[in-house]
């Protein structure tokens, strides 16, 4: 590696800073088409529940407008938009073109129209105003940026006072036996279903190094306080596989 | 506000969408009864779950949820019970009315018309089996009209434990981790004697 680059991870390989986020949109334009399938076969459908979950405490309501970051192919977004309505307005952003496409085609086919933007947009440098959105999301995203900081920052800027951040993203698992076999599913198992079923090892390895590289709980918490939240809690969801982080802008 | 729903409120939550969405999209009005809802909230109370559910209605037709920021735009409280009976009844007893009471008289309104079919839906969840168990003490109720209020209350708390049931135990966990364990240590074994004998060569 170059000695006077600065460098960041990018799973446990340690790359150029302005690499990774070329690596990161690779690994997503590699499963982008999979992805929906994949998800399923990754969390054996439990990423259902997780998503379920987060829609459920966000309060949304009519009217509300919301940011999905990160939003990929749209789970999130769909579920938002049904509930926002006519008068509400759902944002789904993300940096790789080829995850908003597939998105798009299947919010549409869903139905849902009329009531959805899609912006391609990197989560450090947002294009929206101050105080804009009711609900931010971003799941399973942020472990993919590169300065998280700034985004944060990014996103506590661009939320109204009294709205909601929420971060859905893998943890760090609390139980000692889950951990063990979590660990064992994710560097031996997950790749290798990756390779049958998206023909993509490595993108999938990508995944599996990536999510033990992100803040833990804790960690993650310090950092949305230090962006400026003024309250934050988690909750750890199946054990802390995934934990689900909320920030209030007061 | 932070109060979080657990995994019981999420299913009937859930439950309760997917079985009113169904029977709007199959009216024959497909749910014109509610388009004064349009863009409101309506919160329903169900005793004995204490958390409330919260109804929401837009376009999209009508989503459930456990939380809601802000206030709704009307409340009413009434049994589970008589709300899962309401299909038969065609009324729907409540308890407590507050906020904008024609809004709520439109929802019960909108409900009474439909014809909701919760032993048909929670079969795709539970089996039929459970499903006819529930929609058998909705019925046995009506034929024998006894006051077996009870019985329902049980058989939608067995069909949330068998739902929750349906999770491996923990133990099943454990059994798992220790074969995955165990086929881990036998690969290491493999590895190393492959090692070994490469390293002769
Ligand atoms: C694992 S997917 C999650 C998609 C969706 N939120 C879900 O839960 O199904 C991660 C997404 O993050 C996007 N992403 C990665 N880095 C990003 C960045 N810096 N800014 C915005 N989106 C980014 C990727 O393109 C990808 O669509």
């Amino acid at each position: 590696m170059s000695q006077n680059k600065p460098t960041i991870d990018f799973g446990f390989a340690e790359v150029p800073l302005e690499e990774k986020v070329k690596k990161v949109k690779g690994v997503f334009d590699s499963v982008s088409s999979n992805y929906d399938i994949m998800n399923d076969v990754m969390s054996m459908g439990v990423h259902r529940l997780w998503k379920r979950h987060t829609i459920e405490l966000s309060g949304i309501r009519p009217g509300n407008v919301v940011l999905d970051l990160a939003g990929g192919t749209g789970d999130l977004t769909k579920e938002f938009a049904k509930r926002v309505g006519k008068t509400g307005r759902v944002v789904l952003a993300d940096i790789n073109e080829s995850m908003v496409r597939v998105g798009r085609d299947r919010l549409i086919n869903a139905g849902i129209a009329g009531n959805v933007e899609y912006t391609i947009t990197n989560a450090e440098a947002l294009a929206f105003p101050d105080n804009t959105f009711d609900v931010c999301t971003i799941a399973f995203g942020l472990r993919n940026v590169t300065n998280k900081d700034k985004a944060l920052e990014e996103l506590y800027r661009v939320l109204k006072p009294g709205g909601q951040l929420m971060i859905l993203e893998f943890s760090k698992v609390t139980q000692p036996l889950l951990a063990k076999f979590y660990d064992f599913y994710s560097f031996n198992i997950l790749p290798k279903m990756g390779k049958l079923i998206a023909n993509d090892e490595d993108s999938y390895q990508y995944l599996a190094e990536s999510i033990r590289m992100h803040p833990d709980q804790e960690t993650l918490k310090q950092m949305m306080l230090d962006a400026g939240f003024d309250k934050v809690e988690y909750l750890n969801m199946s054990e802390g596989i995934v934990a689900l982080h909320r920030g209030w802008k007061y | 506000m932070s109060k979080q729903p657990g995994l019981v409120n999420i299913s009937l939550s859930k439950t309760i969408e997917s079985v009113l969405n169904t029977a709007i999209r199959l009216d024959e009005e497909q749910g014109q009864a509610f388009k004064g809802l349009e863009d409101k909230v309506i919160k329903v109370t169900l005793t004995p779950v204490t958390s409330p559910v919260y109804f929401l209605f837009t376009s999209y037709m009508v989503s459930v949820q456990n939380q809601l920021t802000g206030e709704p735009d009307a409340a009413l409280e009434c049994t589970l019970f008589d709300f899962m009976s309401l299909p038969l009844n065609r009324t729907l007893p409540t308890s407590l009315m507050e906020g904008d009471t024609d809004l709520a008289m439109q929802f019960i309104d909108g409900l009474c018309g439909l014809d909701i079919d919760w032993e048909e839906h929670l079969s795709h969840y539970t089996g039929d089996l459970v499903a006819f168990k529930i929609g058998h003490g909705i019925r046995s109720f009506f034929e024998q009209k006894q006051t077996t209020k009870n019985n329902l209350g049980e058989t939608v708390k067995e069909y949330l434990q068998f739902e929750i049931n349906a999770l491996p135990t923990q133990s099943q966990v454990k059994r798992f981790v220790q074969q995955v364990q165990q086929t881990q240590d036998e690969i290491d074994q493999l590895a190393l004697r492959i090692e070994a004998l490469l390293t002769k060569t």
